[in-house]
């Protein structure tokens, strides 16, 4: 029998993830409803804050507290599902390696993210940005969001790959997933902040930020990917 | 080990002895008559919550290099699978757990005093606080898995991961400049002479007073554990 490689492996793992989604849309319609009920809170939160306030100076931070509340949600479903069927034995069981599982995993996580703020930061311009001029080429905005959205895929997977097996997975992901994101989400809300806004010097911060945050990434994908063996495993 | 116990304690009593007495108040951090610092009015009297300093920083530096221990076997055990260097990882890591909380108190105590307000979020104050976080999210996640092997693999794993931020938050001064926490071990303008030797008198009382603490626990558990074997035979 001839070894399949590794690239079909990663292809059958993620194809497998897609097709379920598809077929059940469970996830994407919960994280996306999830994000439109953030946003409606936000309405809430800011309904008493007068006409002289200036949402363009918090609309980054917002946008990435949707963002990273409704990847708790995902990340946390991505594996409830493997473990409620039995799924993740079946995985371990096949001659597959183990960090084609987790990079399967990851951009599994990538793409359902990805799509989530495809719908969301329109819907976030939508409701709390028509009108406003922002402050730099539009053009600036998505990388934030790919470097953010790698390290959450990223990190996300390896811990929610733990919460799953304990008890209380939801509460304990969001106890070990916000404090380790820390830095990321940081650089993340500093440059968007900086496109949003526009201050003077806002290049420096963002080309600053992002590279902060691609380091974060880079440490910390590296860490996930040598450690996930041993997390699966366990 | 008492003999370290010993030193440390006479270290950290001469520590504060030097501080209060002899130690100059640093240049500088003086107000003139009273000054509104945060919204809050702070006279000159206020300024002996400098001498923080000698407890607050040696205090800090240890919690950094203990929770080092957690990672370090942290690495030692998914290497090896060796039940003992997870008890040493989890030690490590309640050994951190008291630094850094002493630490967020002197702190504390600091910010109210010598800065007029309960908490700043600066680049220092937040990372430890997040440090702070990681440290506590590792005792939930311990609590949070049942099978003994696989709570001490995820322990490790998160206690690696959660380090990561200890270097961060020990550099942040030098890499984010901020008025409010100094750089202090610099060459050249930090601190004077007397300053310095109750700083580091300090600094060794507590890196002993730590690993006594650590020593101490680490016997009672491995007692604990020769406890519970002979108890099982016992028992068959």
């Amino acid at each position: 029998m001839a070894k399949i490689s590794s690239a079909r492996q990663f292809k059958a793992i993620l194809r497998k993830d897609l097709v379920m989604e598809l077929r059940t849309r469970e996830m994407l319609t919960s994280m996306g409803l999830y994000a439109v009920l953030v946003l409606v809170v936000y309405e809430i939160a800011l309904s008493q804050a007068g006409s002289d306030f200036e949402i363009l100076r918090i609309a980054s931070g917002l946008l990435w507290l949707a963002i990273i509340f409704t990847s708790l949600l995902g990340l946390n479903r991505s594996l409830v599902h493997e473990k409620d069927q039995g799924c993740l034995e079946a995985l371990l069981l096949s001659p597959i390696d183990r960090p084609v599982i987790y990079f399967a995993k990851a951009i599994g996580n990538l793409i359902f993210l990805a799509m989530v703020e495809v719908i969301v930061l329109p819907l976030f311009y939508f409701f709390f940005l028509s009108g406003k001029e922002l402050g730099a080429p539009l053009w600036m905005l998505p990388l934030p969001l790919i470097v953010g959205s790698i390290g959450i895929a990223g990190v996300g997977t390896l811990l929610s790959t733990m919460s799953v097996n304990t008890t209380g997975k939801d509460f304990i992901l969001a106890v070990l997933f916000i404090p380790v994101m820390f830095p990321l989400l940081y650089a993340c809300v500093a440059a968007t902040s900086a496109v949003l806004i526009g201050d003077p010097g806002y290049a420096v911060v963002y080309w600053k930020s992002l590279a902060l945050g691609a380091g974060y990434d880079g440490i910390m994908i590296l860490a996930a990917f040598g450690l996930y063996e041993f997390i699966i495993g366990a | 080990m008492w003999v370290l116990l010993v030193c440390g304690a006479l270290l950290t009593l001469a520590d504060f002895i030097l501080a209060f007495f002899y130690a100059p108040l640093v240049e500088g951090a003086g107000v003139g008559g009273s000054q509104v610092i945060g919204g809050v009015l702070v006279g000159n009297q206020l300024l002996f919550s400098q001498k923080i300093f000698y407890f607050h920083v040696p205090v800090a530096i240890s919690s950094f290099l203990v929770f080092f221990f957690t990672a370090y076997y942290g690495v030692r055990f998914l290497m090896t699978k060796d039940k003992r260097y997870d008890t040493r990882s989890r030690i490590a890591t309640e050994v951190t757990l008291v630094f850094v909380l002493l630490t967020m108190f002197t702190g504390d105590l600091w910010t109210r005093f010598e800065w007029g307000v309960w908490w700043v979020w600066e680049p220092r104050l937040t990372t430890y606080f997040i440090m702070t976080l990681l440290v506590i999210a590792y005792f939930v996640l311990r609590s949070a898995v049942d099978d003994e092997e696989r709570r001490a693999t995820y322990a490790a794993v998160f206690g690696i991961i959660a380090f990561i931020d200890a270097p961060i938050s020990f550099a942040i001064t030098r890499l984010v400049p901020n008025e409010l926490h100094p750089v202090v071990l610099r060459s050249g303008g930090g601190l004077t002479g007397v300053q310095l030797a109750a700083f580091l008198l300090g600094l060794f009382g507590m890196l002993m007073f730590a690993w006594v603490v650590y020593q101490t626990r680490l016997r009672e558990e491995v007692i604990k554990e020769r406890i519970e074997v002979i108890q099982e035979e016992l028992e068959n």
